[in-house]
């Protein structure tokens, strides 16, 4: 009778800790899940600001790029899928597909506005006008910003999918079926030089 | 009670407590003990032998369920305030937010935060509560969380809103967020018996007395948590109404918070929380979350008496509350399949304006008393929460942006540190390359027209409002930040007060939440062994608001004849190689150690110090703050107290 009794005892409590175990597994990858979710809403964010930007600065080029209408359709066509990608990303932060279409529309949307800023180069009065000063220099800023909160939310991404990979959590990723998350990497063709900065 | 007396009277809640606890536990284990001895042996009685087994492996069995379930709990939980709101279903604000309830939510976090001195704590939002309901939580000032419901941020005006996140504020700095703490991890490790009584109950067998013994375990494990309600509602009850006065002192609006009540009153769905967990944590709450118990087990003071209390004309009718419409749905798939059409009017970009020396004479020192100093550690007053609010309005709307945004917060911090020769800079910026991004840079030179500009006052509540946005950044972002804010510290080769200042505050609070935090253990419960510390600091104290040696002396003398009553021996006076700003450190490390009524008494010190000449000055006031924070007792800004005669 004893025997049978220290056995139930025992079998309950290493059942106890698998589930200790189990339970504590899970919730650390619950959490760095919603830490990746987290931070892909602050590159939200400044992609909206962005993305808000645009077309007061297509507004303010048009009138001195009359013949350059070209430029300033692509500019907006890319930024509007920027957009539609943007939006099926947030809904979805780290789900692979939406990522890769979020990288691809953001990398032809960076492509397009460089060409509009090297044309601006040879129309000096466009390059005078206050507001389009104010708006390039608004628009790098949010640029800065958007390449920050671009590497927070890739450190998380690595974060999540370490946890993901490694034994023991591998287990419970694949008993509750935590996919893989994907990073946010823009191709940049074209490295700027680092301005030389001087006071 | 002072703020000093409140804490201590907490650490002693803990220990009744604790005592209450091993009741219930003693109590579970003889009735988990009579459920199994009834179920596998029958009624007979066995001999001694055997009984004495049973009942040891019983009582084994229930005391490992019951501790692991709590240390578990109390383990997830100590990664601070966040732990618990996203244990119970929120979802953390971004400081960058253009919800505008969310962003009215912030801004009213961030008046309050100023005014008490507190850190801006994390804001989070139960997404799927349609109740009013919020609450505090959080090991320290440090790593405090707000979060409140969704029904609180769109059926609450702006001045209810303001009344019940006061009343968090109170539960902040009365320090009860550690005990609770401790209570939900208590109340789950009771919890876990119902749990293995589910999961027994459904084990298959013939002849299986499993399900039997589940059941049994379901019955007992809830009289456990009714154990866990009676200590949840003994604890909890007369400080939401000490919260409650707390708050309307803060406002001084008893009619906000009155207004909140009446409309969880008037609510179909009041303050009702469906989150899985709000069981464990409902004497958190500021409203009763669960329904409506038996006047013992509740949590809260009954809705009614809570309304008379602050508005003694309420006549027990209660207003119909009105839902505002849902927020519209997120367009689906197929909607976003048309590009949007472009927005015809966009805001323009925000213009880079410097803080008016005009604005911030509204917000300069003035004289304050010693005992003024102390006695409002803690405890807000309502010139404090008004100061706030003029600070908060006479920052420029860009600067304010920045503190919200990482990358521009972190710039901004670094931007605090340049130097202001040439130079100087131009070196500071050309190591800064080896540290960090591109980014950072150019956004640093982005704002130091802005933040040379920024009057000595502002700077210290520019500080606590970045701290939100501080936070998200990764772990790895962090060690860079750090990096970059000692390497900016450590160029000029001499740290001032305010570098040691920003230093001090911005790493503790943000280590907290990066670097899991080492429990504080209070070492010192005597003055006399911390008295060379004390030196240290008051000397430090005395050099900071004096150039002359005569003058200092005199300054530390008042300072330190209050603590060589106290400990009934000398401060030594010490000559400035001796109490630079590393010895401060030290020194501050230690007295952090020490019982709440030292520390009341070390603060008291140094204000006499620096009220010596009557005048707090700019460098005394940083140092202050700077003790006052590494201590972890909240030091409101410095106001000009109101006129009593005026007063309405």
């Amino acid at each position: 009778m004893s025997i049978s009794f220290i056995l139930l005892g025992l079998i309950l409590l290493l059942g106890f800790f698998v589930l200790i175990f189990l339970i504590g597994g899970y919730n650390a990858l619950v959490t760095l899940r919603n830490r990746y979710k987290n931070a892909f809403s602050q590159i939200d964010v400044q992609l909206k600001r962005r993305y808000d930007l645009i077309p007061n600065l297509v507004e303010t080029a048009k009138g001195y790029l009359q013949h350059e209408r070209g430029t300033l359709e692509a500019v907006v066509a890319a930024r509007n899928s920027a957009v539609t990608a943007n939006t099926r990303a947030a809904q979805n932060p780290g789900d692979p597909s939406a990522m890769k279409d979020l990288s691809s529309a953001e990398g032809a949307l960076g492509g397009v506005l460089n060409r509009l800023f090297a044309l601006a180069e040879s129309y000096p009065d466009l390059k005078a006008n206050t507001t389009m000063m104010t708006l390039m220099e608004e628009l790098s800023s949010t640029e800065n910003k958007v390449s920050f909160a671009r590497q927070a939310y890739n450190d998380s991404v690595m974060a999540y999918n370490t946890k993901r990979e490694v034994f023991p959590t591998v287990l419970i990723a694949n008993i509750f079926n935590f996919g893989p998350a994907e990073l946010f990497v823009i191709d940049k063709p074209e490295e700027k030089a680092a301005p030389k900065v001087s006071f | 009670m002072d703020f000093f007396e409140r804490q201590d009277k907490a650490r002693r809640n803990t220990k009744l407590l604790v005592f209450y606890f091993v009741l219930a536990v003693i109590f579970l284990i003889l009735a988990v003990y009579g459920a199994v001895a009834l179920i596998f042996t029958g009624a007979e009685l066995k001999d001694d032998a055997s009984q004495v087994a049973l009942f040891s492996w019983t009582a084994i069995g229930t005391m490992g369920v019951i501790l692991i379930g709590s240390v578990s709990r109390t383990l997830a939980l100590a990664r601070g305030g966040g732990a618990v709101a996203e244990l119970l279903e929120g979802r953390l604000v971004n400081s960058n937010t253009i919800d505008l309830n969310e962003r009215k939510l912030l801004n009213v976090v961030e008046e309050m935060a100023i005014a008490s001195g507190v850190p801006v704590p994390q804001v989070y939002v139960m997404d799927g509560e349609a109740g009013i309901n919020a609450f505090a939580a959080g090991h320290t000032t440090g790593d405090a969380a707000i979060s409140v419901t969704r029904g609180c941020i769109t059926i609450l005006s702006r001045d209810e809103l303001q009344g019940v996140i006061a009343h968090e504020f109170s539960h902040i700095l009365n320090g009860d967020m550690r005990l609770n703490l401790r209570l939900i991890g208590l109340i789950f490790g009771i919890l876990c018996l119902t749990i293995i009584g589910r999961i027994l109950i459904r084990t298959r067998g013939k002849k299986n007395p499993l399900p039997l013994l589940g059941l049994a375990l379901i019955i007992i494990g809830w009289i456990g948590v009714l154990f866990g309600r009676l200590i949840q509602a003994a604890v909890s009850r007369q400080r939401e109404v000490l919260a409650d006065a707390s708050a309307v002192q803060f406002t001084r609006n008893p009619a906000g918070l009155a207004n909140a009540l009446k409309k969880i009153g008037g609510l179909g769905e009041g303050s009702h929380l469906h989150a899985v967990h709000a069981e464990e944590a409902s004497h958190l709450f500021f409203a009763d979350g669960l329904g409506k118990k038996f006047l013992s087990f509740a949590t809260h003071p009954p809705l009614n008496e809570r309304i008379l209390a602050l508005d003694p004309s309420f006549d027990g009718k209660f207003p119909t509350v009105v839902t505002p419409d849902s927020p519209p749905p997120i367009p689906s798939a197929e909607e976003t399949a048309q590009p949007p059409p472009m927005p015809t009017s966009v805001p323009p970009p925000l213009p880079v304006v410097p803080l008016l020396e005009a604005e911030m004479a509204r917000i300069a020192p003035h004289v304050v008393t010693p005992k003024r100093i102390v006695s409002d550690i803690g405890r807000p007053k309502t010139e404090h929460l008004r100061y706030a609010i003029d600070l908060q309005e006479a920052i420029p709307p860009s600067l304010q942006a920045d503190t919200r945004d990482p990358l521009a917060a972190s710039a901004m911090v670094c931007a605090f540190l340049f130097n202001h020769d040439q130079t100087a800079r131009q070196n500071q910026l050309d190591e800064l390359a080896g540290v960090t991004s591109e980014a950072m840079r150019q956004e640093a030179i982005r704002l130091w027209p802005a933040i040379q500009g920024i009057p000595p006052q502002a700077r210290i509540p520019l500080i606590d409002l970045s701290l939100p946005a501080l936070r998200r950044l990764s772990p790895e972002q962090f060690s860079q930040f750090r990096a970059a804010v000692n390497l900016l510290v450590a160029s000029d080769n001499k740290t001032d007060l305010f570098e040691f200042m920003l230093q001090k505050i911005v790493m503790r609070h943000l280590e907290t939440h990066f670097v899991p935090a080492r429990k504080q253990v209070t070492q010192f419960y005597d003055l006399r062994p911390l008295t060379p510390e004390c030196g240290v600091l008051l000397s430090a104290t005395a050099y900071a608001g004096h150039e002359n040696a005569t003058a200092a002396h005199a300054a530390f003398e008042q300072g330190a004849a209050l603590l060589q009553r106290i400990a009934r021996s000398d401060i030594p006076w010490l000559p400035p190689g001796h109490c630079d700003l590393p010895q401060v450190e030290a020194a501050l490390d230690r007295l952090s150690q020490a019982v709440p009524q030292i520390k009341k008494n070390v603060l008291n010190a140094c204000a006499e110090t620096v009220a010596a000449d009557g005048v707090i000055q700019e460098r005394e006031a940083e140092l202050l703050r700077a003790v006052a924070d590494s201590l972890d007792c909240p030091i409101p800004p410095f106001v000009q107290p109101p006129r009593t005669h005026t007063e309405i």
